[in-house]
């Protein structure tokens, strides 16, 4: 029977009323649907009307429409459908006709209701195996055609990803290989696939890869660095295993590396920078407590006292070194929550130049921060960073600055943007030390710095923290004539977005300049 | 000892040259300070001193080194005993402490030490070495 779940659909075409009623008794009694209709024409209309049948019994002649041309006008509809002939003129020549036309086959006249259901039954049959093939045919085509989309799509992807692939099989030939891999393997990038894996030139790809193949039912992953081409790659090989556990070959993937380690390098650098310029400072101050504890001064105490000093101005560079530390730190890991509003430059320069007069004086040496002539506009800034940049820029230029010099901080308006310069005519730089001002823990080392106490970060976090505001520093300076050190911010007003400053925030810098008056 | 001894010390860090300054002078010892070892050097050729106490990593990495060879290999000076003392004897993954004798030798030095060192021990090394 049909595996369909509904009744089969037959419909009856018969001019003879006794033939059809008859049929549609014996059909109708074994569970099927039948519908009947008394020519041609009229079964054609039901087939269309009442469709979609499963078999179709039909007289051969028939007024208004034959029985062959009903079957092709069914057939041309829908060709599953199961086509049995009746008829009182069964000829080899009409039978013949009829199998040619797409019958399953004819029943003659009269028939047995045991004959007519077997006929029907095989067709019925016949119809649904030839339906089940097609279904299997079908699914096969299409899953054929998924895998061909699939594959072409995994080839397209592998050709095209960034790291290097190549595959060898068991044979070690070459058989897959990407661009990337092409190109990192530059001397045999033109040899055709297949190819014999000894024709790479370099050894390490092919010890690796040899080592994995040659080890099978073993999952061995061997990974190594490799400079390729001016970069540094890890290639790694693991065994290609069958969804059946058999070894079919090997697989090389090539990642470049070269960012991370020099990553690895700048990171070892830096800590080992801050180990020692930790150690320096602690030494020193541990050297100083270890001879006043000797005995050796034979207690002179103003001799101790300048030592306790002296120990004391170590381990307050130690702190402000851990400060900046902390700082540059938290800059880079976008932990500085930087509170930005409407800041006066000149008041900032103004409160720095005032702090560090008692610290410029041991030098008498005179910080001096004219108010600007002309109106200056303000800057989008938080405060306490442009303190820290402001701070120690002055502090940079007392430490270098002359016995009896001067220091001098302005702020002017430049177009967009506003400066802050700091001026000293102390020491000065040679340019090389120029270039590397900004660096951390860079500090210019001859005679005269020597004995100048540092951390060596104080100019990376001004750059650091003029950066975050979308501001430059710069710097010029030679050796013996001074060093003139600017920082330009964006002018508040000059940014697109941003408020202009006389409208809506002079009360704010109002309110903010009592304050540090106060 | 016959003559007030005579100490050159290097550092380019003033503390150290200041504490090893009073720790050689509170033995009433004459000390001639220097900050970079180019000047210590010419410095030497003009007074032999009796001791070099040098510091190992100033402007360039080996520093200390260089001065230590500069001594050893000057016939008017190959006499002078050098001690080295740093703060980086295991700076940058190399370690600079000298194991055996031979060691101390390759670095033309004949004492070494870690930083801070101990006024007494130095002291007693550099009594031995003038000895």
């Amino acid at each position: 029977m049909s595996t369909e779940s509904e009744p089969a659909r037959i419909l009856v075409v018969d001019d003879e009323l006794g033939v059809r009623e008859g049929c549609r008794k014996i059909l109708a009694a074994e569970g099927y649907a039948v519908v009947t209709a008394g020519d041609g024409k009229a079964g054609l209309e039901q087939f269309l009307e009442r469709g979609p049948f499963h078999a179709l019994l039909v007289d051969l002649q028939m007024p208004r429409m034959s029985g062959l041309e009903l079957m092709r006008e069914v057939r041309s509809r829908d060709e599953d459908v199961v086509c049995i002939i009746i008829t009182a003129h069964a000829t080899i020549d009409t039978a013949v006709e009829g199998t040619r036309q797409g019958a399953y086959s004819y029943i003659p006249k009269p028939f047995t209701p045991d004959e007519l259901l077997l006929s029907i039954k095989n067709g019925l049959e016949r119809r649904a195996l030839a339906l089940e093939a097609r279904r299997l045919r079908d699914e096969r085509e299409k899953r054929l055609l998924e895998l061909a989309s699939e594959r072409s799509k995994s080839n397209t992807i592998i050709a095209c990803m960034s790291d290097g692939v190549l595959v060898i099989n068991t044979d070690k030939l070459v058989v897959l290989r990407n661009n990337a891999a092409a190109r990192l393997l530059p001397d045999s990038a033109n040899r055709e696939l297949p190819f014999p894996l000894d024709e790479i030139a370099n050894r390490d790809v092919r010890e690796i890869l040899g080592l994995v193949i040659g080890s099978p039912g073993e999952f061995m992953i061997l990974s190594r660095e490799i400079p390729l081409g001016g970069a540094t790659y890890v290639v790694s090989a693991s065994p290609v295993i069958e969804p059946g556990g058999e070894t079919s070959g090997a697989v090389a993937v090539f990642s470049d590396v070269t960012a991370l380690k020099k990553l690895e390098t700048a990171k070892s650098t830096f800590v080992s920078m801050v180990a020692h310029e930790v150690k320096s400072p602690l030494a020193a101050t541990e050297g100083w407590l270890n001879l006043i504890l000797s005995g050796m001064l034979k207690h002179d105490e103003a001799e101790e006292r300048r030592m306790i000093q002296r120990s004391l101005l170590r381990v307050r560079t130690l702190r402000s070194m851990v400060n900046e530390l902390l700082n540059l730190t938290a800059i880079e890991t976008g932990n500085f929550t930087l509170n930005r509003r409407p800041v006066e430059v000149a008041s900032v320069a103004a409160e720095t130049a005032a702090a560090y007069a008692e610290k410029a004086a041991e030098k008498n040496i005179t910080v001096s921060a004219a108010p600007p002539a002309d109106p200056v506009p303000g800057v989008l800034a938080d405060r306490e960073a442009l303190s820290i940049i402001c701070s120690n820029l002055v502090e940079n230029a007392i430490k270098y600055g002359r016995q009896n010099g001067r220091v001098d901080v302005r702020v002017a308006s430049a177009g967009m943007y506003v400066t802050l310069v700091v001026a000293d005519d102390g020491i000065g730089m040679s340019p090389e030390d120029r270039a590397k001002v900004f660096d951390e823990f860079f500090r210019a080392r001859n005679e005269v710095t020597a004995s100048i106490p540092g951390t060596g970060l104080g100019l990376s976090l001004v750059k650091r923290l003029t950066e975050l505001h979308q501001g430059t520093v710069a710097v010029e300076s030679a050796l013996g004539s001074g060093s003139t050190f600017t920082v330009s911010l964006p002018a508040l007003g000059s940014a697109p977005g941003s408020v202009p400053l006389e409208s809506q925030t002079h009360s704010v810098l109002q309110r903010g300049r009592g304050k540090t008056e106060a | 000892m016959p003559d007030t001894p005579v100490i050159c010390l290097v550092d380019d860090d003033s503390d150290f040259l200041e504490m090893e300054k009073s720790i050689f002078e509170s033995r009433g010892w004459r000390v001639r300070c220097y900050t970079d070892p180019a000047a210590a050097l010419a410095g030497l050729t003009q007074e032999t001193p009796s001791l070099v106490v040098t510091d190992l990593m100033m402007r360039a990495l080996d520093s200390g080194f260089s001065l230590a060879r500069a001594v050893k290999s000057d016939p008017g000076l190959a006499g002078v005993p050098v001690i080295i003392v740093s703060a980086v004897s295991s700076q940058k993954g190399f370690d600079f402490h000298p194991k055996t004798p031979a060691d101390l030798a390759a670095m033309h030095a004949d004492a070494f030490f870690d930083k801070p060192v101990s006024p007494a021990a130095l002291l007693s090394k550099a009594e031995e070495l003038l000895r």
